[in-house]
């Protein structure tokens, strides 16, 4: 039994537990939020099918059909081994050899569609031509360049009385880097771009949520009741956490989702690289957002009902806004410079981390930096929460907010 | 077996015998003064009755008291001493303006409200479902809370102040919107609290309620305390006025010195009278001109005493 003043109530478990069963409310309520689930339902889809898409796009083998004259052995084998590309290397086609009797029947087989393309010998005797009914396709083009390269280097070298393997014996050549996997700058446009969508949906959505959630109990009045029961430091925790828990499950979701697609994309070989710039931006993420999520919970408390919440998140959304669009879009300088400013950083460090630009230490001082903001914001953000929650009729602004709480 | 329960969440509930005092508290909002100087008493084990036209300063006080609103000047004692945070928690408040999460199941939410003030879960779910069934909510409890009426919706709103056996309980127009049954269901479950010694704090603009229910009253007007007292008490400060049914026209009255006619209406008038010797001679006077078929003294009713008091 506890003391008789304080009844069955211990006094001190009350405050102490308190934020933890507001934190759990936050993230009961909103994980069984039927338009939550369906929105996350659709992101995880749309994530998977843009994997899928890549790795199909990846993949496909293109088709062509081509025109050889008849008994040429060498343009037939050009033909039959050009498609054929090394393991691992996307790019290759499938190429059909159409024998042709003459000049006349390999133009009708061209202008009939019945092939994309003409490989006959050139008419001076020195090389060979490609014919199209307009510019031969590119990929064709490139592989049959190298497959009648190497029907001539083969037949070239038996009449010589070697062979190809003789001649280019030991003189390969393959790439290598000291500092890990090269990143194709086309795949890290695509990895800064899911970042920054990442860091936007996360922090726009879980963001809007805690906003949402307490103006809802400020304009229902249901603050009174619990300011009287609960410190309010408390409640604003809970929130905080709450949605900071919600907002960072979802991004690990999603970033899982993503790997495990591309995965099975061409691009896998990146994934190492890939999976410890996510780990960076889920840390910086996380920092982040809690910063972010104490000054949304302001944004709730300055407005008065529901309908004001539009006016003041604004601010918040610009800001949102303006990193995504920034993020994704920067390079060189600038991208080293947001790469250090909160919380442009959450997006901007992590995508050097993937480039291979960034010396070990700069994502440690850039999170130790928005560290710096988030306590920055999470103190002024109490102050402003407190000063605004109990204050009734019409839009507040910060300064009164901070004013009040004094 | 929820009345076995109910018995033994009671018999664990501490007696409470502390009163609240409001000592001179003041508030003001830029240059209006909402609340002005009011001091009064909430006896321990008693209904006391915050009466007052809109803009008296009842919610204002009560936001006060709850330390939802901080006070301009004056204090708020509990038990004797200054009221702190952890009395505060123990208090049960009904905010004037109701609302709960709207889309949340009213067991969900109640039993959440219940755990903040540092009621473990389990408890507050049997006394939330035991307090559903009293008021005729049983079946509600798995519904989310915009489902329901505006009645039921108070009730649930008043479940969220009752649960934890508080100390002290503050309701800011607690029977607004009940229907008669319901308020004597809300009576009901008032007095169990007030058995146990807990002051009782409402506020209604309903007088006839206030009167029938209130052991104590104080009456706000422009801020500032009118009367504060017993009904009866404060009936008796109120001007008693006399009925004379005579046999012959009333009329005479008026040249009686000490007597003030109200109204006269053929043989019988409501006067006020100066003092009991003005009472013997009105009698004489009546006797001399022939039969007297009444001479009763009128108690003023509660809303006549509020309307002197607040003119």
């Amino acid at each position: 039994m506890s003391t008789p003043t304080t009844g069955h109530r211990p006094d001190g478990e009350a405050a102490r537990g308190a934020w933890l069963v507001v934190m759990n409310r936050e993230i009961v309520v909103r994980a069984l939020n039927k338009t939550f689930l369906v929105g996350l339902a659709v992101s995880v889809a749309i994530i998977a099918a843009l994997a899928a898409f890549f790795a199909w796009q990846n993949s496909k083998t293109d088709e062509f059909t081509v025109a050889v004259p008849a008994g040429d052995a060498v343009a037939a084998a050009a033909v039959a081994t050009a498609g054929v590309v090394p393991e691992g290397q996307g790019g290759g086609a499938e190429l059909t050899a159409v024998e042709v009797a003459d000049d006349a029947a390999a133009r009708t087989a061209l202008t009939d569609g019945d092939a994309d393309a003409w490989l006959h010998p050139a008419d001076d005797g020195d090389g060979w031509v490609l014919t199209g009914e307009a510019d031969p396709d590119g990929t064709l083009t490139r592989l049959l360049t190298v497959g009648i390269e190497q029907q001539t280097l083969a037949s070239n070298a038996e009449a010589a009385g070697t062979s190809v393997e003789e001649l280019t014996a030991g003189g390969g050549l393959t790439t290598d880097r000291l500092d890990g996997d090269a990143v194709d700058p086309q795949v890290l446009f695509f990895a800064s771009f899911g970042l920054a969508l990442l860091f936007f949906m996360g922090a726009l959505g879980s963001g809007q949520m805690i906003a949402g959630s307490v103006v809802e109990e400020k304009q229902s009045r249901l603050v009174e009741i619990m300011a009287t029961a609960v410190p309010l430091r408390h409640l604003l925790a809970g929130k905080i956490l709450g949605s900071s828990v919600v907002a960072l499950a979802q991004n690990v979701l999603f970033a899982a989702v993503g790997l495990v697609a591309l995965s099975f994309t061409p691009v896998a070989s990146i994934l190492p690289a890939l999976s410890t710039s996510l780990v960076w931006f889920v840390l910086f993420f996380a920092v982040g957002f809690l910063g972010l999520a104490a000054l949304y919970a302001v944004a709730g408390a300055l407005a008065s009902r529901a309908e004001d919440l539009q006016h003041t998140t604004t601010p918040m959304t610009m800001a949102v806004m303006g990193i995504y669009f920034l993020t994704f879009s920067a390079s060189g300088t600038l991208a080293t410079v947001l790469s250090y400013v909160p919380v442009a950083n959450v997006v901007a460090m992590p995508v050097r981390v993937l480039s291979g630009d960034a010396a070990w230490w700069e994502p440690i001082v850039s999170l130790a930096i928005l560290a710096g903001f988030t306590v920055l914001a999470l103190l002024v953000g109490e102050r402003a929460y407190r000063g605004a929650l109990l204050q009734t009729g019409g839009r507040l602004s910060w300064r009164r907010a901070l004013a009040t709480a004094a | 077996m929820t009345s076995l329960t109910t018995t033994a969440t009671r018999e664990r509930a501490p007696r409470a015998d502390a009163a609240l005092e409001v000592r001179g508290l003041t508030r003001t909002f830029g240059d209006l003064v909402a609340v002005d100087d009011v001091s009064f008493t909430a006896p321990p084990g008693l209904l006391t009755g915050f009466v007052g036209g809109n803009g008296a300063g009842k919610t204002t006080t009560m936001r006060m008291i709850m330390g939802v609103l901080a006070a301009t000047r004056g204090e708020v004692a509990f038990g004797g001493a200054p009221v702190t945070r952890a009395d505060r928690r123990e208090f049960g408040y009904m905010p004037e303006e109701r609302g709960l999460y709207p889309k949340q199941a009213v067991l969900d939410q109640l039993v959440y409200l219940a755990r903040l003030r540092g009621i473990p879960a389990a408890t507050a779910r049997t006394e939330v479902l035991d307090h559903l069934d009293r008021l005729g909510l049983a079946g509600r409890a798995k519904d989310h809370v915009e489902k329901l009426s505006l009645g039921n919706q108070q009730r649930v709103q008043i479940i969220a102040a009752l649960m934890g056996s508080p100390r002290m309980l503050v309701l800011d127009e607690p029977f607004s919107g009940l229907d008669p049954a319901a308020v004597d269901g809300m009576v009901d479950l008032l007095a169990e609290h007030t058995a146990r010694g807990v002051p009782v704090l409402f506020s209604s603009h309903q007088l006839d309620l206030v009167e029938r229910l209130c052991e104590r009253l104080v009456i706000l007007s422009g801020g500032r305390v009118m009367a504060d007292g017993t009904p009866a008490a404060l009936q008796e400060t109120g001007t008693v006025r006399h009925r004379l049914v005579t046999d012959g026209d009333a009329g005479w009255v008026r040249g009686v010195p000490g007597v003030h006619a109200v109204d006269v209406d053929g043989p019988a008038a409501l006067l006020e009278l100066a003092d009991d010797a003005t009472v013997q001679r009105l009698l004489a006077a009546a006797l001399e001109r022939g039969g007297v078929r009444e001479l009763t003294p009128v108690r003023p009713t509660l809303a006549q005493i509020y309307r002197e008091v607040t003119a």
